[in-house]
Parts: structure tokens; sequence; C-alpha cells
């Protein structure tokens, strides 16, 4: 009997069809990878699985019995769990809290937070995830909050488990350490299904995969067997597709951006970045890897004008950059910033006013205090076309354009004002395969005309990909330094999660 | 008038002073920490005032009169709510529409039922003061003096701080107010508790406001609260939305008002002494505030 | 059914937006203090009908709505300007008490200056002090994060206690009512027709609202304030000062504030009187709601609701319908167009299927 079965689902918004005449099934004690791209409709099928939003049409089927899933609760109550790619978690509240709350164990009137705390211990040990039943959610990594939801699912008696692009935050660790999970919970004959993109990882932990593309199932129930990652790639994006841009480097050039001694407190006095040295050519990417919170943020913000550092300098050739952000800009720093809904565009403002964001002061733009506007509009249609922009026109809003294109916006302003030096952090962040190509076809331009890049992502295979150079960063250092094409992802991976200098040691020792 | 002398007098008429604060700052705390901005207690009170003095005035009873605050409060509680859960509305405008809305209606009402713009006429008010306990040596001249309400006012602190710490009630309620989304998921009904938790806070400030008009005054005048909602807010924020904590700071308040009080009649203008509490409210609002965070899930929705 | 549910999502004629929703969300208060009046027993059409008539039909009911048009005009403009970086300024009223103050002493002082000089300098510093008053509040903001609305409703209430001091106290004048002294005939607002109250004000009032539009659209300052407001993280990373774009709105919305106190001051009371302003700060709240917060519609909404106040003032001269009804109206409206959920959910009232309280 299969744990789960959706037939011809159908879920239509105002403008699209997410999800359209799929069918889906899971059997009984298997893991079952749903692959897509973003915007493919996995979300919105599993959020149909677990409540969040009613289908239009279609049946679901869980083990055997016909059901409307109504909300989630009634989910939890038929067995199914989700674990949320942003987490669902209180941060202020303990683990246990965040664990027992909607069905806490009560003495009288009161709450029993003991028989809770012990209860949830319990649970910590049986599965092995070390993490204090006491712990403030706000204390714990991005890792250990995952396993809190896990957690979560289990605790409500969870047999059927959807895991939203789990990987997605974890170090190549840590995700071996979350397949140990899935497999010993496999093995307790629990169903898994999850959500993701990653290729490599499917094959390493799926029994089953279903693909969809543009809200139909193109594949259904398929085996791995004799599939390689390239077939998966052509199926979840319907054409052959370079996963990989590999561009040969011609000619890296002298020193261009050289960041010395950086050094950053917070509140706290804590260092979060601890004399970072960092030099980028002219000609070269630069990649920063490591896991997020490690001082990623920081370091853009200061590389950007929009903290201090304490110490050290920031140059660019002979001249020592410092001050606010405005001063960097002018300074030819180029920034497209980590988070593009909050830092990079103004979602509510046209693609006209967003296009001369942090550049309205120029001449071009503005004159005497007004802004000149038939220029703006002219500008902004010759950028559309150049960067490929897709909207209703330059008027039309930024909130309403896709991500990828909204990426085209932030890149279109950075780009075409011609920096010497590009602070690019995470390009392609939640950006359909199409406008990744693109985007990292431009990266790889720019870096060909003898700009300096210092590219920060948390997506690994984008670091190791686009990168002449590849820099660890943990809690708040430079580990390590390697050349395009020496570092393993294992070996990276170890040096993300600060590892790496005890390995070394030993393999200086044998 | 020596002052040592009256400083027991000063001691009674600070806790007095403090009860409506208090009652509206925990009210206040029940609403921010169920993820709803409490910046409508302002209009809490002010019905609470208002329907206070009417049923005070038809019922000719003053405890009548409470009740019938606590149901104004209550009224623009689920108004309030309503706005802001089923409706979405920004709730610091949401807030700011209904201390307008309570300011007007409650002036219209007192010239349809009294025809006088200004104030009501006179009314039954409380004056049950705790007699009994003025034997105890040292401190019972002052709790001798002071209101019932006063030891109402105690155990309402210790029930609502033991409802939001202790029970089951208390941690959904958080839970609600620090991330709505995941309280649904879990099973949580995310509305109803947000539905409780404004009602909580519109029965206490209307209480509180009843306090104003059937204690201080006897009767309601127009803007009777004036701004006094909103330094219940600066209590809540400032007690870090712990209602043992607004106890404290609502004490803070209570003794300006007091000292306003005793200095009034005095060398210094009387508007200038008045000033006190907002001065105070002000400097606080400068210093005392700038680390304490709000629940994560205020005004945010757990359907977005 | 659910076919009916995913219908009502998708855009069409029950869509409220743009212009249409303060106009319905109007036209929804009026209704429902129209049945409220009903209640209280007087007939809600004869009365629309003379607030109709003596806001309009009159050359002194015309100049009367715009002489009370004129406050809520400034202080819709006030209110608006601060909220596009999302400040709520609710301190429009202490600002306004804080000019008419300034205004008032300023326009006692006899400087030996002709009206060319003395009244510009009047109203200047008026809008001076009320533009410092708010700056105040911005600063508070910004540096120590005190949230505004509770600190200018404070500073309200210690502006409206400093102003009563004075005005009964060392700027008192002669006689039982706290008031000061009448201003100069050199720092008087020359009116429009001598008989009615109404001012020059009206015309600065309507230049100021333009302006506003003007600077908010088309300069490069007014495109930062518009981007601290829509967007303050990405406005710092564009290397815009967030902080001194509210402080410099707050300078502005209070200078706007302090305008409308002088004007009132050296235009129609010709003196500071204590208790002149029934709340225009406030009023401006229902004034910049009704304008969708937009500078050009804060005339058109102003305008509304001083029709409405001046035809209920000659209303309550014939009836006992007291005019506080227009206040319930501006509150109606303030909440009903941030709710335009609520609006649509009235306007298609007995089509709901869900329960209420889910």
């Amino acid at each position: 009997m299969d744990a789960v079965v959706m037939k011809q689902i159908v879920k239509q918004y105002p403008l699209v069809t997410a999800v359209d005449h799929a069918d889906f099934c899971v059997e009984k004690g298997e893991i079952h990878s749903l692959l897509g791209e973003n915007g493919a409709g996995k979300s919105t099928l599993m959020k149909i699985l677990y409540g969040m939003t009613r289908p239009d049409e279609g049946e679901i089927w869980i083990n055997g019995t016909k059901q409307a899933v109504k909300d989630p609760y009634h989910a939890i109550q038929l067995g199914i769990g989700m674990v949320h790619q942003h987490f669902m978690l209180a941060q202020v509240m303990t683990v246990t809290e965040n664990i027992v709350v909607g069905s806490e164990p009560v003495k009288g009137i009161r709450f029993d937070y003991k028989t809770a705390v012990k209860k949830v211990g319990e649970m910590i040990d049986q599965y092995g995830f070390h993490i204090s039943p006491t712990a403030k959610v706000s204390d714990l990594s991005v890792g250990e909050q995952q396993r809190v939801e896990i957690l979560k699912a289990l605790y409500r008696g969870a047999d059927i488990l959807i895991l939203d692009e789990p990987t997605a935050v974890l170090t190549p660790q840590e995700v071996g350490e979350l397949f140990r999970v899935m497999q010993k919970l496999k093995s307790e004959g629990k169903s898994i299904v999850i959500i993701t993109h990653k290729l490599k990882e499917t094959m390493e932990i799926a029994d089953r995969i279903s693909v969809l593309r543009d809200g139909r199932m193109v594949k259904q129930g398929l085996s791995l067997e004799g599939l390689g990652t390239s077939d998966l790639a052509k199926l979840m994006v319907g054409r052959d597709v370079d996963l990989a841009i590999v561009r040969e480097n011609t000619g890296i050039g002298e020193a261009c951006l050289k960041i010395s001694d950086l050094t950053l407190l917070d509140r706290n006095q804590k260092k979060v970045l601890d004399h970072i040295n960092i030099t980028v050519h002219k000609g070269e990417i630069y990649g920063i890897a490591g896991i997020e919170g490690n001082g990623q943020t920081e370091l853009i913000e200061t590389l950007t004008g929009l903290r201090k550092p304490e110490e050290g300098s920031i140059t660019k050739g002979k001249e020592t950059i410092d001050g606010d952000a405005k001063h960097f800009l002018r300074n030819g720093v180029g920034h497209i910033p980590e988070d593009r809904m909050t830092r990079g565009l103004i979602m509510d403002m046209s693609i006209e006013e967003n296009i001369i964001l942090g550049y309205h002061q120029n001449s071009r733009f503005s004159d005497k205090g007004l802004l000149k506007i038939k220029d703006i509009q002219a500008y902004s249609e010759k950028m559309s076309d150049t960067y490929k922009i897709k909207s209703s026109g330059t008027k039309a809003l930024v909130r309403s354009l896709s991500g990828g294109n909204q990426q085209k916006v932030v890149i279109a302003r950075v780009f075409s004002e011609d920096p010497d030096i590009i602070i690019v952090a995470q390009p392609t962040r939640g950006v359909d395969v199409g406008a990744m190509e693109y985007i990292h076809n431009k990266l790889l331009d720019l870096r060909d005309e003898g700009k300096a890049i210092l590219l920060i992502s948390a997506d690994l295979d984008e670091v190791r990909c686009l990168s002449d150079r590849i820099g660890v960063i943990y809690d708040g250092k430079i580990e390590k330094e390697f050349r395009a094409g020496q570092a393993s992802e294992t070996e990276l991976g170890l040096w993300m999660t600060g590892g790496g200098r005890g390995e070394e040691g030993k393999q200086v020792e044998t | 008038m020596d002052f040592l002398h009256s400083l027991d007098s000063i001691l009674v008429s600070t806790i007095v002073m403090s009860i409506p604060l208090v009652f509206a700052a925990v009210g206040g705390v029940f609403s921010v920490r169920s993820g709803i901005m409490a910046l409508g207690l302002e209009s809490m009170m002010m019905v609470g005032a208002f329907f206070g003095v009417a049923g005070s005035y038809f019922f000719h009873n003053a405890w009548i009169g409470f009740l019938c605050g606590m149901a104004g409060g209550m009224l623009i509680g689920i108004l309030h709510g309503l706005l802001s859960v089923r409706y979405k509305v920004n709730q610091v405008i949401s807030g700011i529409g209904l201390n307008l809305l309570a300011l007007a209606a409650t002036t219209l009402l007192m010239q349809l039922l009294w025809n006088n713009r200004g104030n009501s006429p006179q009314v039954a008010s409380v004056q049950t003061t705790a007699g009994f306990l003025l034997g105890i040596p040292m401190v019972g001249p002052i709790l001798g003096k002071l209101s019932v309400n006063a030891y109402i006012m105690a155990l309402m602190v210790l029930v609502s701080w033991f409802a939001l710490f202790k029970t089951r009630f208390g941690l959904r309620l958080r839970m609600v107010g620090e991330n709505p989304k995941a309280a649904a998921t879990m099973g949580i009904r995310v509305h109803k508790i947000k539905y409780i938790a404004v009602l909580i806070c519109g029965m206490l400030a209307g209480f509180g406001g009843a306090f104003l008009s059937l204690n201080h005054m006897d009767m309601f005048v127009r803007d009777m609260t004036a701004g006094r909602g909103y330094i219940a807010v600066a209590v809540a924020i400032l007690s870090r939305y712990n209602p043992a904590g607004v106890i404290v700071c609502a004490l803070l308040f209570g003794f300006c008002d007091a000292l306003q009080i005793y200095f009034q009649g005095g060398a210094v203008p009387t508007q200038l002494i008045q000033m006190l509490p907002y001065l105070v409210t002000l400097l606080v609002l400068t210093i005392g505030v700038k680390h304490i965070k709000a629940p994560e899930g205020v005004g945010k929705y757990d359907d977005e | 059914m659910r076919r009916e549910q995913k219908k009502q999502k998708i855009p069409g004629p029950f869509e409220i937006n743009g212009v249409m929703l303060p106009i319905v969300s109007l036209i929804l208060a009026i209704m429902i203090s129209g049945i409220i009046m009903a209640v209280c027993g007087y007939n809600p059409f004869e009365a629309f009908g003379a607030i109709f008539a003596g806001a309009f039909q009159s050359k002194s009911g015309l100049a009367q709505t715009l002489t009370q048009a004129t406050p809520l005009i400034f202080t819709g403009l006030a209110f608006t300007l601060a909220k596009k970086t999302t400040l709520i300024n609710l301190g429009v009223e202490g600002q306004l008490l804080f000019g008419a103050m300034t205004a008032a002493i300023l326009g006692n002082l006899d400087l030996g200056l002709p009206v060319i000089l003395h009244l510009p300098l009047t109203l200047i510093l008026g809008m001076a002090a009320g533009g410092i008053f708010a700056a105040f509040v911005g600063v508070l903001k910004i540096k120590f994060g005190s949230n505004e609305v509770i600190a200018t409703i404070m500073l309200n209430e210690i502006a409206k206690l400093f102003c009563s001091y004075l005005v009964n106290g060392p700027l008192k004048a002669e006689g039982a009512v706290s008031q000061t002294e009448k201003v100069l005939p050199t720092a008087m607002l020359p009116r429009i027709i001598a008989k009615y109250q109404l001012t020059f004000a009206i015309v600065l009032a309507v230049l100021a609202c333009v302006a506003v539009k003007f600077f908010m659209e088309r300069t490069v300052k007014g495109y930062e304030i518009r981007c601290v407001g829509m967007g303050s993280k990405a406005a710092e990373t564009a290397g815009i000062d967030v902080g001194k774009m509210m402080v410099t709105a707050m300078f502005i919305s209070g200078a706007i504030a302090g305008l409308a106190g002088a004007c009132h001051v050296t235009g129609v009371d010709r003196r500071y009187i204590e208790g002149f302003s029934p709340g225009y700060g406030f009023d401006g709240i229902a004034v910049a709601a009704l304008a969708g917060e937009n500078p050009v519609g804060v005339i058109f909404a102003g305008v509304i609701f001083g029709a409405l106040r001046s035809g209920a003032m000659v209303l309550n001269r014939t009836t006992s319908i007291p005019t506080d009804f227009i206040n319930v109206i501006q509150a109606l409206v303030v909440i009903l167009v941030a709710a335009p959920l609520l609006v649509k959910e009235i306007l298609m009232a007995g089509r709901r299927k869900n329960g209420f309280f889910t």
C-alpha cells in the first residue's frame, strides 16, 4: 500500500498555474526525491499535501484513505510532518517548548515543563542529535535547528516526512549526518519526501524520483537505476544544460582589491571578522566558501561601507577606501547584495527607480538636485534590452518581476556603472536555471574584462565552478586558501566547519 | 505643608495613581505577547472610563459601572482584534484609528446622553478603602488608605503572570506571538488565541479606564485618559512584557502623578508640574528601551 | 464552491484600489454615521442635505468651508510627508501649537518692520518652531530607537501644557480669557474677503501641497526620502543616509504643521487663544488617509472634511445635532482606508461563506 497518493492535483494562482494535473505517489518506507527547478511547483505540491494550501482539483489518499487535508494540524494528525526550508521556530523559546507546544503535557492547570524536557531528551538521545532540550533555539546552529524541526514532526508521531530543500543550509558533513538520520527513519518504516534541486544528493539518498517542470509532473516514481546527473538535469530543465560553465582564465592582472587585517567587533565585543587578509587581482574571481553566519554578511557590509571595521584597511590599487556606502559606490566598488529583496531592491518601486538606486546623484540621472525623468526612462529601456529584463514596461513595480528578472535589474544597475571591483553575494539565489546560466556567464565576461570580483555564495558548487581562488571562512577568519580545482568538496567542507587545522596537523604527522 | 508628614499620602496616591496604568499595561502585555500591538490601549481605557460612568449613572452602582467599563474595553478590544487579525490592518494605524474613534464617540455620546460636551454628571463612585488594615503598625496607615482596587490589582498581576508563564495557555499564546505560522502548523488555533488576548487586553484596560473615572473623579470628562494609554504602552515595553515588571514601572509613573498632585497649588505653575509624567515617559523612551525586543511575530500574520 | 473562492482572489470588479478605496471608505463612514444619527432620532438625509447646503450654497458657507479646510490641508500634508519615511507623526498637533505660539510672540514684537518682512518672518519662525520640535522626535527615533508614536503623543501633551502655561501666565493679555495680545497689523495675514475669516493661508496651503508633490517626485532628496520609506535597507545600501532623511522629513512635516498654527494665529484669531485647535493635528490623519497619502489629494480631502465641518456648524445652529459626529466620520475613514479587506467585505455583505472569527 502506498503511503501517499496524489491524483490529478491542480492549483491555480491568479497569474500562473502552479500545479497542473500532477500525480504523485510515495511508497511506504522509501526515500522519494521530488526534483524540479525553482518555481516548478515542488513546494506548492507539498504544501497541498501538508494542508497549507487547498488544491483546486484533485484527490489525496493517505495510507489508502481518501482525505481532504484541511490544514497542517489535520496533516499532522494524519501522520504527515514537514520540515520547512525557512524554519518555523520561536527563537527566544527553548528546544523543548518549541517541540511540545500544541501537544504539551500538563499537570493540573500548569504546563508540565519537567516531563516535557524528559520526553524530548529521550528523543534527542534516540536519534543521536546532541542538542540540549533546554537550550534556547537562538543559540543553536542552523543544522541543529533543523534537527529541532525534525523532532517536532517525530514528536507528533509523523510517519510521512516532507523535507523542503533540507541541505541548502548545511555543510557537506552535516548533509552526511542528515542522510544518516534519514536512513535510520527509513529503516523504522517511515516514508520520506525530499524536495531538492540538487542532483548529486538525489543520486546519493533517493530510492525513487519524481520530476516537476512548470507545474507538470514529467516523470513520476522513476527508479534511479541507470541514470546519471545529466539525465536528471535534462528531465528537470527540458533541454540539455551546461551545469558547470568552465571558461579558462586567460589573464590575471595586478592586485586590485586588497583587504588587510580587517577586524570587526559585534555589539558584545566579539570578533565577527578576525584579521581578514584577501587580495583580489584584476581579472580574477575570488570565491568565499563557508557556512552562513561565519562572518560573510559582515564581510560584505564592511567591504561596501555599510559597517566600519575596528581595524584594518581596504585599498583599491594604491588608494585606501573608507567612509560610508556612498563613498564606496563612488570609488568604483560595485555591490550585488546577498538579500536582493531587502538590500538590493525596493520592491514597491518601479524598474526605473530601482535601476538608478545608489547612482541617482550621477550627472546622467540628476542635475542640480532634480531628477532627469526622461533620461532615466530612456536608460531603463536600454538596460531592459541589454540585460533581457522581462517586464510589462520600465514603470512596472519590481515586485511584479520573477526572481531572475529582479536579479537582472540589480546586475544591470551595477555592471553598467563599470566598477573596478564588484562584491557579489548569492548572485543566483532563488533564480531559475536560465537566469543562472546568464548571470554566471556575465560574471565570467566581467572577469575577462579585467574586473576584480569577490564572490560570496552559500552554494558551494557555484563557488567552485566560478572562482579562480577560494578562501574558506570560518568563525570570522579566512582559514585556508585554495587555487581553483585544488580543493575537493570534502576538503572544503572540513575547513568550513573549522576541522581543517586538525586534519592538516594529522597529515603532517603521518 | 511638611513634606515628610505627607510622605505617606504621597505613597498612597502613588499606588492609587499607578492602578489604571498597571491594568492597562498588563492588558497590553497580553496583546503584544500574542503578536498584536497595543497602541489602541488609549481607546480601551477611554471607552472603559466612559462606560464605567454610564453604567454607574444608569444603575446607581459603581461596581456595575466597573463591569460596564470592562465590557466597553472588551468591545474595543474585539474591534482591534478583528481589524488586525481578520482584516490584516496595519496595527499602528488601527490602534490610532480606534483612539480617534473613541475620543470622537465618547464626546458625541456625552452630548447625546447628558447634553454636555465637557463632562458627565457626577455618579456613584467607589471609595471603599481597606480600612480594617489601618491597625497594622508601620504600614497600616498606608495599606488601610488604599482602595480595595489596589488589592484587586495585586491579585490580577499575580494571576496574569502565572497564566502567561506557567500554563499551557500562556505557552501557546507566547508561541503565537513569536511565530504565528509555526504555532498554526502545530495545531494551535492562532486566531482564537489572539482574540482571547485582545479580549483580556480590553477587559483589563477597560477596568483601568473605569478606575480613572469612578475612583479618581467620579465623573467622565472629555479626553479623560489624555495620553495615559500611550504611557501604558511605554510601561508595557519597559517591563519587557512581563506583568511582574509592569508593577515596578507603573509605580514610577504613579509616583510622578502623585508628585504632580502634591505640588499643585504651590509656587510652580500647575501646567509645568503636570508635564512631569509626560517628560518621564519621554525620558524612559530615550534611555530605557532601545534593546527591548518585542516578540518576533508582532504585526505579522500566520498566513503570510 | 472552491471555484468561487478562487474567483474572489482574481482581480475583478470587486478589487478596490487606488482612488476608489478612500472614496468608498468615506461613503461608508458617512453612511455609518447616518445610521447613528437615525438611531438618535435625527433624519440623516435632512441632516446631510443641510450640511451640503450650508457648506456650498452661500458665499459665506463657501468661505467657511475653505477656512475650515485650510488647517486640515496643512496637517494632512504634514502627516502624509512624515509617513513617506514610514514615520507616524502624531505630533502634528503639538507642532501646530508651537508654531502658533511662536507666531503669536513674534507677531507682537514691534520690530519696526514693514508687513512685507514682518509677516513672512513670523510665519517662517512659526514653521521653524514646529520643524525643530518634530525633528527632535526624528532624532530620538534614530539615536535611541524611541517609538515615535508614543514620543509624539507625550510631546503633544507637553506642548499643550507649556503653551497653556504661557497663555495663562507671562503672555496673558488683560481680561478673563486665556489669550495673548493681538498681533501687530504688520504681522496679520490678509483676508481674501474682508468680512469672512478666509485668509490667504488657503493659497499657501495649496501651494505647499503642490510643492511637496514636486519635491517628492522630481528632486533627488524627495526620491531619497521615498527610498527610505519603501525600503530602508536598500536605501542604506545605496549610500542614502536613512537617519538624516527621516529627520529631514520630520522637519518638513513639523514645519508645515507649524505653518498651520502660524497662519491661524496671524490670520483667523490674530492672537493665540487657549484651546483654539479642536485637534487639527489629529484631523490631519483622516485627511491623509482620505487623500491616499497623495500630496495633491490632500487638497481635495481637506476641502471635503472642511465642507463637512462648516456644514455641520450651520446644522448645529438650527438643530441639536452635535458637530462631533464629523470626528466620528473622520475616525471611521482612518480605519476603513487602512482596511481594504473590511471595505470589500461590507460591499459584498451576504456573499460571505466562511465563519466570521476564523
